[in-house]
């Protein structure tokens, strides 16, 4: 992979013929993790729009859906109240943001494009994929960030499925965080020069 | 083989935020508290994790709130280094907002009552 660089007024990263299926199924394991959410282009009744429900909406069960949609308040009240009236939102942005990346990584051939005004959705995408494979990789102190740097690397057999597995997670984890890393850095010059 | 995101899941224990982070810290007051009545307003605050890159979380508070790049390094530095920050006060809807708006972004922040 060659990180994000400007070309001709879009930002282009370059994958490997092998990261592109990775990381689009790790995309796509991430939207599904949402579950049913209408996609925001499909036609629909305004009503069905409408999200707000009386009905209080329990936390996700699953950690890492969690820590996308986390309590909004220390307070347990407010943060149920909040959780009711904010999460559909939440979710529907998320997925839209996710299917965003998902599609110009489904165009990616080898060339991941994206423009400068959907820059910002696609590095909030690449945050949410982050967060969900950090808490797979038990992922919880800067100091552990290090281990999986390292991880990431490791050459030679792994010890049993479970290593294999975490060594896999890491590498995809490394990648995504290059491509964002050197996605925010076009982010900030373009706020550098006040073109946004 | 690829692995769905989902699958190892088992071995892991749960992330639990609150886990990590010290409650007990001294949380230097930012320069706009001297403007914002104590006891009456409400505030954003962004918590740590291992994960968001300290140049994105600059330029969330940079692009979402307007803040000047040295202001919007001090408080993401300030979220690194003591687990969280006081970034946006004002009345409880607005912090609301914000608290939704740093969801969005994937960051982690709640709004609480001030003072």
């Amino acid at each position: 992979m060659r990180g994000f660089r400007r070309e001709r007024g879009v930002f282009v990263a370059r994958l490997e013929s092998a990261e592109r299926p990775v990381l689009l199924d790790v995309v796509n394991g991430v939207i599904d993790l949402f579950g049913e959410v209408p996609d925001p282009g499909d036609v629909l009744d305004p009503f069905t729009r409408l999200t707000i429900t009386e009905e209080p909406v329990d936390p996700p069960e699953d950690p890492a859906l969690h820590r996308l949609l986390p309590d909004a308040s220390p307070d347990p009240e407010l943060a149920a109240e909040l959780r009711r009236l904010t999460e559909a939102d939440l979710r529907t942005g998320k997925v839209a943001r996710l299917r965003l990346l998902r599609g110009a990584l489904e165009q990616a051939a080898p060339d991941l494009v994206v423009s400068p005004a959907g820059a910002p959705d696609v590095a909030a995408a690449l945050t949410d994929v982050r967060l969900v494979l950090a808490q797979r990789l038990g992922l919880e102190t800067d100091d552990q960030a290090d281990e999986i740097r390292e991880l990431a690397m490791a050459r030679g057999a792994a010890a049993d499925d479970a290593e294999s597995t975490r060594r896999f997670l890491a590498a995809v984890y490394s990648v995504l965080t290059q491509l964002q890393g050197d996605l925010v850095e076009l982010m900030v010059s373009e706020l550098d020069h006040g073109t946004q | 083989m690829v692995t769905e995101p989902g699958g190892p899941s088992r071995t892991v224990g749960p992330a639990t935020y609150d886990g990590r982070v010290s409650r007990s810290f001294q949380v230097e007051p930012i320069e706009e508290s001297a403007t914002v009545e104590h006891g009456e307003g409400w505030v954003t605050v962004v918590w740590n994790d291992p994960v968001n890159l300290m140049t994105y979380v600059t330029y969330v508070f940079r692009s979402y709130f307007g803040y000047p790049q040295e202001k919007a390094e001090r408080l993401m530095l300030q979220v690194h280094e003591q687990g969280r920050a006081t970034v946006s006060r004002g009345p409880r809807e607005q912090m609301e907002s914000d608290v939704q708006a740093m969801h969005g972004f994937g960051l982690w922040a709640t709004v609480q009552a001030s003072g």
